[in-house]
């Protein structure tokens, strides 16, 4: 990683950025909420330090809710829906591999190319699932670093949103010469599964994600 | 028509990737995202053993070895590259006395009786699916380095490299062979699912089948005697099912030499006609699935295909004539797939990674009618499900 492969990219001001932690206090509560969250996922610690650390225990008070805990645990969440600034401001402040940057202020993450859908709690699926697609706009079209930065994306998400949220992160139509190759491997569980147990890889996504708020 | 939730097995704390049930004995092994792989008793549905230790990363998948003479012999695939083969003394012989004995709960702490064997290096990266063969004399394993390793069991846990296919373009994401024929396929990230054979020496890809859109997470043979067929789960969201095309229209397929239309000599070099597959598409399940399909499962007993992925929905599907009786006009086909049972939300909001058919046993360890239908999730649980009319 010693080229530098964009060496001049485009930066925005990051007072101009969307945000919701300066502009409006009504909704702090969900982001204290989200907060909240966040550190109660166990997962999301051992993984962002040390993904080999085995942390059995805690993992299982986590995945233990087959049965009442797992259904406070939907309550809770679905009280409060999720939006698109909720996500952004989760990944906005990760950092790009390259630059002192966020990927918010290099614009490689734009709230218009957040979408989140909730599907409604019926008797027929109590158990409803929400989604979120985000498409990443990489800061030059060969950009190689890409599928780190949507991997980084793809990890921060699966560690900070609740369990019934799907996933999607793509490159921007246009954006890149290799968006299918990239998008493939991004969404395909088993690779960032694998990818997940790589050290060197979790060294640079720690990294990125430890300037996240 | 109803899948009914009969149990589960004791939660673990990571993903739960697949499940394999004992080709003779009440047990079912599971592989882990934590590593370990645990065996659970089809009898009561507790916990007998948890083998640790032997890899470094994900557990991503499992074959119990059939016809091991004596002993349990276990093939396990981690994405820390390597394959592994456990060994497990079974005391006495198959009988249901031996059985109910060799589960007594006073023996269940003996989980050091599980000895890590054999370490089947050469895989560059994580090793996705592991295959005994049906007779037990090949393993094979596929990786995302995109080949697929046949291993020769050559018996004093010695297993020797017998071939190395590197037929797809991408990562390999499953083996399996068929349940009677020295046949393999292969599914892959290359959207391709692919067909090897043994010819004269050497291993060689005779079919490639084509038609999914995307990735093709798995695969699973019918056991219906020469009359072959496989079917397919794909991240496109759909399940195919692929026949093996009767003999008389043989090939088109497949370069090799040139073929002379007329009065080839019968050749010694190979066996050509006998060699080819000759495999398409012959069916499409009804799309059920609104996010990837990673698991297909085709009851060797009932012929009942089931399917599960990324949606957390469990699919039954049943072939059944068609409405009224005739072929269909495109296909020909006089018989058609329906839906006969679904459970969505079958790990709350989790996602299902493995769907496997496995028999039913009594408490007393002895098989009984019937059939039940595993399911494994990211929620570290093992669903186990009935299908009742």
């Amino acid at each position: 990683m010693s080229d530098i492969i964009n060496a001049n990219p485009t930066i925005l001001n990051p007072s101009d950025l969307p945000t919701r932690h300066s502009e409006s206090r009504k909704k702090q509560s969900s982001s204290a909420h989200i907060a909240d969250k966040i550190s109660r996922l166990p997962n999301s610690k051992s993984l962002l330090y040390d993904p080999f650390l085995p942390s059995p225990g805690e993992d299982s008070a986590y995945s233990s809710g087959s049965g009442s805990d797992q259904d406070d645990y939907e309550d809770e969440t679905a009280a409060e829906d999720i939006d698109e600034q909720e996500i952004y401001d989760l990944i906005s402040t990760i950092s790009d591999p390259e630059h002192p940057l966020s990927l918010g202020e290099l614009a490689v993450i734009n709230l218009p190319h957040i979408y989140v859908t909730h599907a409604p709690a019926t008797p027929q699926n109590p158990h409803p699932m929400s989604h979120v697609l985000v498409e990443i706009t990489p800061t030059i079209n060969h950009c190689s670093l890409a599928t780190v930065i949507g991997l980084g994306v793809r990890v921060r998400l699966e560690q900070a949103l609740p369990p019934r949220f799907r996933i999607d992160v793509r490159i921007r139509e246009g954006t890149h010469q290799s968006t299918d190759q990239v998008n493939k491997q991004l969404n395909d569980k088993e690779r960032v599964a694998a990818a997940c147990e790589n050290e060197t890889l979790m060294g640079v996504l720690s990294n990125m994600l430890a300037t996240c708020k | 028509m109803a899948l009914k939730l009969v149990g589960n097995f004791p939660v673990q704390p990571d993903r739960v990737w697949c499940a394999a049930p004992h080709p003779h004995l009440p047990l079912v092994a599971t592989a882990s995202t934590d590593r370990a792989v645990r065996i659970y008793s089809l009898r009561d549905f507790s916990l007998v053993s948890t083998i640790e230790g032997g890899h470094k990363r994900s557990v991503r998948s499992i074959s119990w070895k059939p016809n091991a003479k004596g002993e349990s012999v276990l093939a396990t695939g981690s994405f820390d590259s390597s394959t592994g083969i456990w060994h497990r003394e079974e005391r006495g012989t198959h009988g249901d006395g031996e059985q109910s004995l060799e589960l007594n709960s006073e023996e269940r702490e003996e989980d050091e009786e599980w000895r890590f064997a054999v370490v089947l290096d050469g895989h560059d990266s994580e090793v996705k699916s592991v295959a005994w063969s049906a007779g037990g004399s090949f393993l094979a394993t596929c990786s995302r380095d995109k080949t697929v390793w046949i291993w020769e069991d050559m018996g004093n846990e010695n297993y020797e490299t017998i071939a190395v296919l590197q037929d797809h373009s991408q990562d390999v994401k499953m083996v399996a062979w068929h349940p009677e024929e020295e046949l393999l396929a292969s599914s892959s990230y290359d959207d391709t699912i692919r067909l090897y054979k043994e010819d004269t020496d050497d291993w060689v890809c005779c079919a490639v089948l084509t038609g999914h859109t995307s990735t093709v997470w798995s695969i699973s043979f019918e056991n219906n005697g020469h009359q072959s067929r496989l079917v397919s789960a794909s991240d496109d969201q759909t399940a195919r099912v692929w026949h093996r095309k009767p003999k008389p229209e043989k090939k088109e397929e497949e370069e090799e030499e040139e073929e002379e239309p007329s009065m080839q000599p019968p050749s010694i070099i190979k066996g050509t006609a006998d060699e080819t597959e000759n495999w398409e598409e012959q069916a499409c399940l009804p799309k059920v699935h609104t996010r990837t399909i990673y698991s297909v499962d085709w009851s060797k007993k009932t012929g009942l295909i089931a399917t599960a992925g990324g949606d957390g929905r469990i699919v039954l599907y049943k072939e059944v004539g068609t409405e009224n009786g005739l072929p269909d006009a495109d296909s020909g086909a006089s018989k058609e797939w329906k839906v006969i049972a679904q459970v969505p939300a079958a790990h709350g909001v989790y996602e299902i990674n493995s769907v496997t058919w496995c028999p039913k046993w009594d408490k007393l360890g002895t098989t009984i009618d019937g059939e039940l239908l595993l399911s494994t999730g990211d929620d570290g649980i093992v669903n186990i499900f009935e299908f009742s009319l």
